[in-house]
């Protein structure tokens, strides 16, 4: 049973991340990421990550979505539109995706994949949101930390180079160069 | 889990922290009178060369050693060694963007470079993969921050996107080489994914996270052909960003790459010898390896603006320094840090060079250069001595540190169980060096014998930049005629450490 479920599941993400990169309209692209996103928790909760597929659902499918769905709205989609990739560039990303295909597949097919570990059943720490909270605050407390500040310096770039310049433009250097 | 030996362990990391926001604290509280000028500027340098001061400081007294938290934070020998490395080289950042001319919020400027080096610090001081990978984060979104820092500079706007659009694909590309490798070892340390590696053989999900764990790390030391954005990157960003880039960012992705392929990646070296391969990292360290040198040290040639010059001339560097990391020994280890080093320190120097020249002339044509020698007779006899050392020559420390990053490389060929088909390697990288002579040669002229053009304005070099460059400078030729002062303890602390 879980096995069936896991092969739908997989085909749901991944045709819907397929679906993403193919979209033409930028809207049809985030809504089929939704349905990636929902599709990887449903993944992470056939392997009993329960917490994870919850905080999935939530941030991913919920806000990280949201987010995207106001840029889009914001910024010009028909200009973007016109934006089509050169045959060259087309063809070169086409030959080095089709590379990289067939060498994962000759890894897997002909030098066999190696002993498969069952992961289910071993200790997931994110199972259950208690074990997850401890696990963050006592084994992981300095990753944990040190993303605080790495949004904090995301934060500080992000008003620094979004902020609408002061009266006083002309105080600040007309950049180092003038170019041809 | 002990709090206060964390804390004890991250003491020179929480000093930079305070100290960063502090500044940013004091920029605030300056806001309503005006921030900008150079009163600010001054302000905000100095707490910041006080914090970078006082957390060396710490390093050299502080007694504590060890490894905890399951190898998340490591203080040996040579990790101390690296910090203090990388300190000196933010102190010397922070001094130059005292010189670039004041811009309105300087404090967060500052304060943004003091987390970088936080960054780097913890990616120095870890031999776990995921305080590794947030402390690189750490570091990369800071530099994305800084390149992109100069708003009203267009350059600088595509510079920091370029970086930041390259960063974050790589950024992924690591992450996901990192998950697979922990999927196969079972364990997030590199000691014991080492001993997983020696007792599994290369299997097919391992090559695949071991191919994506080098596209990441190939991005950060600026390895063909994960190189597109240097050249743009240096050319638009702030000099002092561009310096740090180029520099101290250079030095914490070597020395974490070096750790990662000894320890973490033992044992699925592989074999590119011709007729004897083996799937492992070598034969694909070989390959960028090669390339760089050949792709950066020709693209080079062609420059015709300094930075963009230091840029290909810095992936060049790169691949020197991938050949010697293919050795996989202890002596080959040294070579390479102590060459990072060297290379960190040149072309810190030369981006101080740069930066007055860019202040007093507007740009970085080789043609901006022209009588400077009249001008500024020490910065340009501090630029002579950067470059001389660069291209590689003797008695400047840059002959000293490709000597000992070739002799290293061969020793590894001739020792028994070892690389084989490194003399190829080395041939390819002399050749490279004496062509790399051409172009460091083509700015020295316009330095000393082209005569600057009528009305051109003169280069005043202020106190900071002529002496912050004149130390750079002789220290580039005491390290040449002493070596042993860098490399003994680089020696020491890689024989404590493997």
């Amino acid at each position: 049973m879980s096995d069936i479920l896991f092969y739908a599941f997989a085909a749901i993400t991944v045709f819907s991340a397929f679906m993403v990169v193919c979209s033409r309209n930028p809207v049809n692209a985030a809504l089929f990421m939704i349905a990636a996103f929902v599709g990887a928790a449903a993944l992470f909760a056939l392997l009993e990550a329960f917490f994870l597929a919850a905080v999935q659902v939530l941030v991913y499918a919920g806000a990280v979505i949201v987010l995207f769905l106001f840029i889009i709205m914001l910024l010009d989609v028909e200009r973007t539109r016109a934006l089509r990739p050169g045959l060259v560039s087309l063809a070169a990303s086409a030959a080095a995706l089709g590379l990289l295909v067939v060498g994962v597949l000759w890894l897997f097919a002909w030098e066999g994949a190696g002993p498969l570990v069952d992961a289910r059943g071993s200790d997931a720490p994110a199972a259950l949101a208690r074990n997850f909270g401890y696990e963050l605050f006592t084994r992981y407390l300095l990753p944990v930390q040190v993303t605080g500040f790495l949004l904090l310096v995301a934060m500080i770039g992000v008003i620094h180079i979004s902020k609408r310049p002061a009266r006083d433009t002309a105080a600040e250097p007309k950049g180092e160069e003038a170019n041809p | 889990m002990n709090y206060i030996e964390f804390t004890v362990f991250l003491l020179p990391e929480i000093v930079l922290l305070v100290t960063a926001l502090a500044v940013i604290g004091i920029d605030c509280a300056r806001r309503g009178k005006a921030a900008t000028g150079a009163g600010g500027t001054l302000a905000s340098a100095s707490l910041c060369a006080a914090g970078i001061l006082v957390a060396a400081l710490i390093i050299l007294i502080m007694p504590q050693e060890g490894r905890i938290a399951g190898g998340m934070l490591v203080l040996d020998p040579l990790t101390r060694l690296f910090k203090l490395v990388l300190l000196a080289m933010t102190l010397v950042a922070v001094l130059m963007l005292m010189e670039t001319r004041p811009v309105r919020h300087v404090g967060e400027n500052f304060a943004v470079m003091l987390f970088a080096a936080i960054g780097m610090m913890l990616v120095v001081g870890t031999e776990e993969l995921l305080v590794l990978f947030i402390g690189l984060e750490l570091t990369g979104i800071s530099l994305y921050v800084l390149v992109g820092f100069a708003r009203s500079d267009i350059r600088s706007a595509e510079a920091a996107l370029k970086y930041f659009l390259f960063g974050s694909v790589s950024a992924a590309f690591l992450l996901f080489g990192l998950s697979l490798i922990y999927g196969f070892s079972g364990s997030t340390e590199l000691g014991e994914i080492g001993v997983a590696m020696q007792a599994g053989g290369m299997e097919p999900l391992l090559a695949v996270g071991l191919v994506m764990t080098l596209v990441g790390f190939g991005f950060k030391v600026a390895a063909v052909p994960f190189h597109l954005w240097a050249p743009d990157v240096y050319q638009g960003a702030p000099a002092p960003a561009a310096a740090l880039v180029a520099s101290a960012s250079k030095v914490a992705g070597f020395f974490i790459l070096a750790k990662v392929l000894l320890l973490g990646f033992a044992g699925a070296e592989g074999g590119a010898a011709w007729g004897g391969f083996q799937p492992g990292w070598v034969p694909l360290i070989g390959v960028m390896a090669a390339l760089s040198m050949v792709v950066g040290n020709l693209a080079a040639l062609v420059q015709n603006r300094v930075r963009r010059l230091l840029a290909y001339s810095g992936i060049g560097h790169a691949g020197f320094m991938l050949i010697a990391l293919m050795a996989a020994t202890p002596a080959a280890l040294a070579s390479v840090l102590f060459y990072v080093v060297i290379y960190g320190l040149t072309t810190l120097g030369a981006f101080g060079v740069v930066t007055v020249v860019l202040r007093a002339r507007e740009g970085d044509r080789l043609s901006d250069f022209a009588g400077m020698s009249r001008q500024a007779p020490l910065l340009s006899f501090s630029m002579l001595i950067f470059f001389v050392s660069l291209a590689g020559l003797p008695p400047l420390a840059g002959f000293f540190g490709k000597f000992y990053l070739f002799t290293s490389a061969m020793g590894a060929q001739a020792a028994p169980g070892g690389q084989p088909g490194m003399l190829w390697l080395v041939l390819l990288a002399l050749v490279m060096s004496a062509i790399s002579l051409y172009y460091y040669l083509l700015v020295l002229k316009q330095i000393f014998f082209v005569e600057a053009a009528e009305g051109t304005p003169v280069i005043r070099a202020s106190k900071t930049g002529t002496w912050t460059c004149s130390i750079l400078a002789a220290a580039t030729i005491v390290l040449g005629c002493y070596p042993g002062i860098l490399l003994g303890p680089i020696r020491l602390a890689v024989g404590a450490a493997f």
